[in-house]
């Protein structure tokens, strides 16, 4: 379908339409523009890359560098020497994000249908009770005691699972996308008499696809990201957890240490993580998603709301 | 909510209060038949090396000694003073023994919080007999709080966690220093011939990005240029005893005289040396690998990891003679470790504090759990040579084959070994010294209520942390002038508020 | 809802409100449809938001939070008294404004321009490596920064002097790290940002982007009446939300960046980081609630204010 109702535009474009100077100034501008950004996007990450298979000292003396004066696997040995807790913690973050974005993705495009329903008398009240929880928390003691007393959820997925299915910004978002879509779609199944739910489970998320797209996105690298409730909630084991983690304890510890009191205290008797091997875990921990980051991208590509109204 | 807060602690009193009770009046046969787990919280990475097996292992003899099952809750280093305060903020009977310590886990707050129970000597007596004889009446004197014991002290391991610089000998003999680096003096010329002689080598390549070296550098200054003695349980390291002899007046050090400013100027100039990287301050190399790899001449850490240390260079850089300048050494400034630096408490929600305190005195006192929890497994991870020290297999790589319990509150040098790895012979010759030198550590008796200082301490803290380390590294273009300024703003922070209530406290703990 | 009623009572005198049973049945799908949402938030936000009542105990644990003494606004009062407030509130509104006023400039011009780019291998490519700053974490942001930037061996550094120039100590100039801040921050967030402007873009109808072409609008004027009107309401959103945390700073961020280099603070500082060194060897669980709670409803007037002033303009933009 995507490509369906996009083909004819992009075809017709440079015949139907003649390319005046504007256009041109517009796309030499894009080029550069954007070509420059993403140069001082990638250039850092491309010296992080570099330095993960450098060796320790050579980093020490000269700082990051384009390409490794010594070029060293020692990192990634060392860090796949136990791939175990790799794979565990891949497969622990694949399904969080993927079961969380699915459930997620339902409910913030149901509320936001409902929402932004002009008819709906209940939305502003529901619209406020749910941003007012993007300014006020509780404070972590509380939040703490929700999770682990109330529901009881210490060592659960669950605990990292829930918090993270929806944001008010999201729901907000959502909302805004639906009311951009067109009336003809939900005037349409009203006239064929059917039901809210259904206009908007057949017509208006079917025509969501750029919005569920991007709101999934972000669902699901709220769970690749995640490490704050692991570290809160995911006490009592190291095998199967969720990936940031694993990571986030390999690049932070020390710093926490150096940070506190217990810095002055205490001597770590294990090998502390040197920088090299915090380059390599990021690489791990980053290049997967990127990878993954294409697929998304083809829903944002061309707009669908012509092809659902006209088809 | 708030009912069942009150039901629930309701609740836990009288359990806590039962077994009291009844041993008051019975013989101290304890009920053993039902089975408990007793969890223990202790600060430290969750370890992938062979801790589980070693665990079941003393689980097992637990098991049968007094039907209790141990299990560690981990607080990992990431983030462990938020999680490690929430852990006790929230409990519900979910722990049972707490690892603290009153000098870096915040022993005597958390006590004065309630996170901890009260220990009735009834209850000590009872169920940790062995350790309630072997922990002399004075020591139980110091774990006091409102005349009621929450803490059981590590009072028999000798170790010393006073600060100072690692230096290599090698280096040290090459730039003159026969004997050694034994002053700041000396070190200055230790670090100009590192500078001058040993091209790609820092002098101190030191990791500034961090809170810690401040208190460490100018106490450390301050012990080798002053009799002061620091005193503990306040957020900030600002408050000391005048000198051993008159301990209970506090020194104005830090608001007045000559000695903190020579500190900032000699600071200031190894900073223009170039002793330290210039962007020292948001440098966070590691120091360990740092100087096992040569490129740094120095490491400030303190006595005990040193010892370890000392041997870890010899490995990598043989020859290297790692030595040890302590702080106070030139003026024989040497105040000895406070016992509750290590210290186990019990939750004040635990549902069998009895149990918790039996499985405490078998980890303290038995040879065997003991052993097991320290070294691991007999004959499998380690051996016992002929000298009685322990020496582990060939091959032994202690990040996969060792046991990581971090036991720091309790260990007990009659049942500890010597790790054969070690050179006792440099050890020894110190800690000889120590012994000699060291005055017991005179605050113990007090415990500091802050409730009415809290206010001005955050202040101050956030002015300590600020100004202190520039000067610690020398960053500033004039010493004398920064310092009034860091003065100036204590003043205004309320700090004279603060140590006269903390004089009053003294006069009235001390001054009969 | 207070709006809505006044509307109602403003409007035709013969008009009777429904009785609220009908109200909620006319409703029923709708209200359905809203109730997991309803209930997460209940649960995970409204439930331990009565907690916030720590703020003004002085929390003992084993009296738990409703029993712990109340000590009024004595949790406040640290960060009042400490005489720095007044640069605290000046640097986190600045860096804040920087970043939601650069940022979205940023997003939105990267969103509208990729929307004007043909080659698709292009706008992948590069919409994917514009992404990649977001997943490296801050310690690692401010390892990379220090290795650009610092003087003795900084790749920046070396640059500077092999090119026979004189290289500043840049970690000794205060008036340097706004700039280095905020670009550190657009870096690491513009990829992430556009993407919700580029959605904005293709979600809306197409039918008139190629009315106008087929009209010879060209591409300025596309963009000048057909775009960035659509995005309209999305960039009031964007704005609305990010206006509540005017008060709250990204303290991983500035923390890693800046760490203990008080040569920087005058510029740097933000509250979060001076709440961390005022109380980091003094855990206290209230303070830190006192603070949110101070910076909560500081955010949430100017939130209120916004987004009357927003309705006033155009209600169909405002939040609620």
């Amino acid at each position: 379908m995507t490509t369906n109702s996009k083909a004819p535009a992009h075809v017709n474009h440079p015949t139907h339409v003649r390319l005046d100077t504007s256009d041109k100034i517009i796309r030499t501008v894009t080029y550069i523009f954007v070509g420059l950004f993403s140069l001082i996007c990638v250039l850092p990450f491309w010296m992080i890359v570099a330095s993960s298979f450098s060796s320790e000292s050579a980093i020490r003396l000269t700082g990051f560098t384009l390409w490794p004066s010594e070029v060293s696997t020692y990192s990634y040995e060392l860090l796949l020497r136990s791939p175990d807790q790799m794979i565990g913690a891949y497969v622990v973050t694949i399904c969080l994000a993927v079961v969380g974005t699915a459930i997620g993705l339902f409910i913030i495009s149901m509320t936001g249908y409902a929402l932004q329903r002009k008819d709906f008398p209940y939305r502003n009240g529901i619209m406020f009770y749910i941003y007012f929880t993007s300014l006020f928390s509780a404070g972590l003691v509380p939040f703490y005691l929700l999770i682990v007393q109330t529901l009881n959820l210490r060592d659960s997925y669950f605990a990292i699972l829930l918090p993270l299915l929806m944001s008010p910004w999201l729901i907000v978002l959502m909302k805004n996308f639906v009311k951009a879509i067109p009336h003809e779609i939900t005037e349409s199944g009203k006239i064929d008499g059917a039901g809210d739910f259904r206009i908007f489970y057949a017509l208006v998320l079917p025509s969501l696809k750029p919005a569920l797209a991007t709101i999934g996105l972000f669902l699901a690298l709220g769970y690749w990201n995640e490490w704050y409730y692991s570290s809160l909630f995911l006490t009592s084991q190291t095998e199967y957890r969720p990936l940031q983690y694993h990571l986030y304890n390999v690049i932070n510890k020390v710093a926490s240490l150096r940070n506190s009191v217990a810095g002055s205290n205490v001597t770590l008797t294990t090998e502390l993580p040197s920088e090299t091997l915090k380059m390599a875990t990021a690489v791990l921990a980053t290049g997967p998603i990127i990878l993954l980051y294409p697929f998304v991208q083809k829903y944002f590509v061309a707009g669908l709301t012509v092809g659902s109204v006209k088809g | 909510m708030k009912k069942l807060v009150a039901l629930l602690t309701a609740l836990m009193m009288l359990v806590c209060a039962l077994p009291v009770l009844s041993t008051a009046e019975e013989a101290p046969a304890v009920d053993t038949s039902e089975h408990v787990t007793i969890t223990y919280l202790v600060t430290g990475d969750i370890p992938t090396d062979r801790t589980e097996e070693v665990l079941a292992k003393i689980n097992e003899i637990l098991n049968e000694k007094v039907n209790a099952t141990l299990e560690i809750r981990w607080i990992e280093w990431t983030n462990w003073t938020t999680n490690y305060n929430l852990a006790l903020a929230t409990q519900s009977g979910d722990i049972d023994l707490i690892g603290t310590a009153t000098d870096w886990l915040d022993a005597w707050p958390n006590t004065q919080r309630g996170a901890f129970l009260p220990l009735t000597e009834e209850m000590l007596q009872t169920y940790a007999p062995k350790t309630w004889e072997s922990v002399p009446a004075e020591h139980w004197d110091l774990c006091k709080y409102n005349g009621e014991i929450y803490l059981i002290p590590e009072d028999n391991y000798a170790q010393w966690t006073n600060h100072g610089f690692m230096y290599r000998g090698d280096w040290a003999r090459e730039a003159g220093l026969e004997n050694g680096v034994h002053s700041w003096e000396d070190l200055g010329v230790y670090f100009q011939y590192i500078k001058d002689n040993k091209e790609g080598v820092w002098p101190w390549d030191a990791d500034g990005n961090g809170s810690s070296y401040s208190p460490q550098m100018a106490g450390g200054w301050q012990a080798s240029h002053t009799s002061n003695i620091v005193i503990e349980g306040f957020p900030v390291s600002l408050f000391y005893g005048n000198s051993k002899e008159d301990p209970y007046t506090l020194s104005r050090y830090y608001l007045e005289g000559d000695e903190l400013v020579n500190f900032a100027k000699t600071m200031k100039s190894w900073a223009d040396a170039g002793y330290w990287r210039t962007d020292v301050l948001n440098y966070t190399g590691a120091q360990d690998s740092l100087m096992k790899e040569g490129t740094s001449a120095a490491r400030q850490h303190h006595t005990e990891t040193w010892t370890g240390f000392r041997t870890d260079m010899e490995e990598a850089q043989p020859g290297s003679d790692l030595g040890f300048f302590f702080f106070g050494e030139e003026t024989d400034n040497l105040v000895s470790l406070n016992i509750t630096h290590g210290a186990m408490a019990v939750a004040y929600t635990s549902e069998h504090p009895d149990r918790a305190l039996m499985v405490y005195d078998l980890l303290r006192n038995d040879p065997e759990i003991y052993r097991l929890m320290m070294y691991g497994i007999e004959g499998d991870m380690y051996t016992i040579d002929e000298n009685g020290y322990m020496v582990r297999p060939e091959g032994f790589d202690s990040t996969t084959d060792g046991v990581t319990l971090n036991f720091w509150w309790g260990r007990n040098d009659d049942l500890g070994l010597r790790d054969a790895d070690r050179d006792w012979e440099a050890i020894d010759e110190l800690y000889a010294r120590y012994d000699e030198i060291a005055t017991t550590y005179p605050y113990g008796q007090i415990v500091f209520d802050l409730t009415n200082i809290q206010v001005y301490l955050d202040n101050i803290s956030n002015v300590y942390n600020t100004y202190m380390p520039r000067i610690v590294f020398g960053l500033m273009d004039d010493p004398e002038a920064y310092v009034a300024e860091f003065r100036t703003q204590l003043q205004n922070a309320g700090i004279e508020t603060v140590m006269e209530e903390i004089q009053n406290q003294l006069d009235a703990v001390y001054k009969q | 809802m207070v709006k809505s009623q006044k509307a109602v009572t403003n409007g035709l005198h013969t008009y009777r409100r429904p009785p609220l049973g009908r109200t909620l049945m006319q409703n029923k799908t709708l209200l359905l449809m809203c109730l997991p949402a309803i209930v997460f938030f209940f649960v995970f936000s409204y439930m331990p938001m009565p907690g916030a009542y720590i703020a003004f105990t002085n929390f003992q644990y084993n009296k738990g939070i409703w029993n712990s003494p109340f000590i009024g606004l004595q949790n406040f009062k640290f960060l009042f008294t400490s005489g720095q407030l007044g640069l605290l509130l000046r640097n986190t509104i600045l860096y804040n404004l920087a970043f939601i006023v650069l940022g979205n400039v940023l997003q939105l011009l990267f969103a509208i321009l990729l929307n004007e780019v043909q080659s698709k291998g292009f706008k992948k490519t590069t919409q994917s490596l514009m992404f990649l700053p977001y997943f490296i974490s801050d310690v690692l942001v401010s390892l990379l920064v220090y290795n650009l930037l610092n003087y003795d061996y900084g790749f920046i550094s070396n640059l500077v002097r092999n090119l026979g120039g004189e290289m500043p100590i840049v970690y000794q100039m205060p008036q340097a790290w706004p700039f280095i801040i905020v670009a550190v921050n657009l870096w690491k967030s513009t990829g992430y940002g556009t993407v919700v402007y580029f959605a904005a873009i293709t979600s809306m109808d197409s039918s008139m982007m190629e009315a106008a072409q087929i009209d010879g609008a060209n591409g300025f004027q596309r963009i000048r009446y057909i775009t960035l009107p659509t995005l309209k309401p999305t960039v009031v959103i964007l704005f609305l939300f990010a206006i509540g945390g005017i008060l709250k700073g990204n303290f991983g961020l500035f923390y890693n960046l800046v760490g203990n280099n008080s040569i920087l603070f005058n510029t740097t500082d933000i509250i979060e980081t001076y709440v961390y060194r005022s109380m980091m060897n003094s855990f206290n669980f209230s303070q830190s609630s006192a603070v949110g709670l101070f910076q909560s409803v500081v955010g949430f007037f100017i939130v209120l204010g916004a987004n009357a002033f927003v309705k006033k303009l155009d209600s169909d933009y405002a939040l609620f």
